[in-house]
């Protein structure tokens, strides 16, 4: 009896706890999981062999590679893949969505074929795209571009057609003329929707330059990867791993920052 | 009027026939669309590239020798065996963590951090040191789908488990549920559609991934059998693979929609 209350005792101190010191914990859960991996990876790191490094020594090749070598040129020529696809996905994307949300036939001509492009792995298209196209820069454009522009094309199309029509009745009778239908009304309305095609896309225009110069003629980042894989430098696979996935969080918290912003002021109504 | 059989007044005028109702133009327009598209590829390949550049007649030719060779059965059955089967891995662990990481405020703080990066991260960068670690063969094809499909599964369990409207909790803890009862019998089916979601995204990626990891990892595969056919200048065979994986993927994603609109018809997107 005395122990059935004493471990009732307990569970309720632990429920007091977890809701008085919620700020404690929650600083806690985050260091210790963090000191768990780096630690475990540490002490892995060390009895592995070759197959696996320690932290300190993957951070220290990623601070050397990163001082010179190989790496840096590999990374702007990612980085200039990767801004012309997401140009080119923004601009084609939104446009082509306006479009289509204007032009009924047209979409309902079209809609099939993107949705089967769409589920079809475009990565298997790859051999296809460069025997018709050849492997240089704007081929692998293509191909990144049909990876990632698919979430800002859709997303605008939906956001386009789903303008109350009383919006653009209310402009109509206070007079509104095209171009300011398009300023006040539409642009503002679809901005949303595009952005949170956007903010995939960011996400994806990384695997298709990723899938891009893995598998037409190995370029940029993918190649110091499959150097690295070649010849089992752990070291070098590990860090340019752990610096792309720092790279794709950075830019994704960029992308939902900028969506953030331009949905504050429908925020209720996106919940 | 009698003679009409019944019917009174001008809307007496006949119904449409079926085919003036199934030939709108909504549904008249892919079908010219669809055929514009394949005569534009058909043309420009004859006139303008070699001919072992894949024609959509080339590849409606290339079919029946392709399906009569038995690799392309057993690519097929170990590719799509391989995505089946690490989708359902990854499928289950992503639910048992998403539902921990939905209910329990600590376990959520202590995983959220590489759960979220990971799921950021384009999984394909994973696929060379995956391949360091699991070797040359098929297994690393595996690894790969059943992360592809747990960060996304244990993402989207997570965030529907944590949004269980409060009363749904209020009239369990009147009948006393306790926490199991809770976790998996309110939570779960609650966020069943978003589960469906992110096992509809795990297919998408794991589809992809696969194919990336039989290219690099020199896996037996339908994957490699793409690259290979078309390496070796076959490129009408090429597509048929291609073709499959298409009809593969259209139909996976077929059934999630579906199986969202039946689990949960009020959840749209």
């Amino acid at each position: 009896m005395k122990a059935a209350d004493g471990t009732a005792a307990f569970w309720q101190r632990v429920r007091r706890l977890r809701s008085t010191r919620a700020g404690w914990i929650r600083v806690a859960c985050y260091a210790s999981s963090i000191a768990l991996l780096l630690g475990v990876w540490q002490a892995l790191g060390r009895s592995f062999g070759v197959l696996f490094v320690p932290f300190t020594t993957t951070m220290s090749q990623l601070w050397e590679m990163l001082q010179g070598g190989p790496l840096v040129p590999a990374l702007g020529v990612s980085a200039k893949l990767y801004g012309v696809t997401l140009a080119i996905d923004i601009v084609v994307g939104v446009t082509v969505g306006l479009v289509l949300a204007r032009m009924k036939l047209i979409a309902a001509a079209f809609e099939p074929y993107v949705y089967v492009l769409y589920a079809t792995p475009t990565i298997s298209l790859v051999p296809f795209i460069s025997v018709m196209f050849g492997f240089e820069f704007w081929s692998r454009v293509l191909v990144a571009v049909v990876i990632s522009i698919f979430p800002i094309l859709l997303g605008t199309l939906e956001g386009a057609r789903s303008i109350p029509r009383q919006h653009l009745d209310v402009a109509a009778i206070f007079g509104s003329n095209e171009r300011q239908i398009w300023r006040d009304v539409i642009l503002p309305y679809v901005a949303p929707y595009a952005m949170t095609g956007i903010k995939q896309s960011i996400a994806l225009a990384m695997v298709g330059t990723l899938v891009a110069e893995f598998f037409l003629n190995p370029d940029g980042v993918a190649a110091v990867l499959l150097q690295g894989t070649t010849i089992i430098d752990t070291a070098s696979v590990l860090a340019v791993t752990i610096f792309v996935a720092a790279m794709a969080v950075a830019l994704v918290g960029i992308g939902e920052l900028i969506e953030r912003y331009l949905v504050r002021w429908r925020r209720t109504a996106v919940g | 009027m009698a003679a009409h059989g019944g019917r009174i007044g001008p809307s007496a005028a006949r119904l449409p026939r079926w085919w003036e109702r199934a030939l709108t133009p909504e549904r008249i327009a892919p079908v010219v669309a669809g055929a514009f598209l394949l005569a534009v590829w058909e043309l420009y390949v004859r006139t303008q590239l070699p001919d072992f550049v894949a024609t959509p007649s080339g590849i409606v030719m290339a079919i029946p020798a392709t399906l009569a060779a038995p690799s392309f059965w057993s690519d097929t059955f170990v590719s799509l065996g391989a995505i089946v089967q690490g989708v359902a891995i990854g499928t289950l662990a992503g639910i048992l963590v998403g539902v921990a990481m939905g209910r329990v405020r600590e376990v959520d703080w202590f995983l959220s951090t590489y759960i979220r990066a990971l799921y950021a991260l384009p999984l394909i960068a994973l696929v060379p040191i995956v391949i360091i670690w699991v070797g040359y063969q098929p297994a690393a094809r595996l690894t790969i789908v059943v992360i592809s499909a747990f960060l996304p599964v244990a993402v989207t369990t997570a965030d529907g488990t944590r949004a269980i409207p409060k009363e749904y909790l209020d009239v369990g803890r009147m009948f006393g549920a306790k926490a199991h009862h809770v976790w998996f019998g309110i939570a779960l089916p609650t966020a069943l559609p978003h589960i469906v979601a992110g096992i509809e995204l795990g297919f998408a990626r794991g589809i992809t991934n696969a194919i990336a990891v039989e290219v690099l990892a020199s896996v037996r595969g339908m994957g490699m059998s793409v690259f290979e056919k078309s390496g070796q200048l076959n490129e009408n065979a090429s597509l048929v693979y291609v073709l499959a994986l298409a009809i593969f993927a259209v139909g996976i994603r077929t059934l999630m929609v579906r199986s969202r609109q039946r689990l949960a018809p009020w959840y749209s997107r």
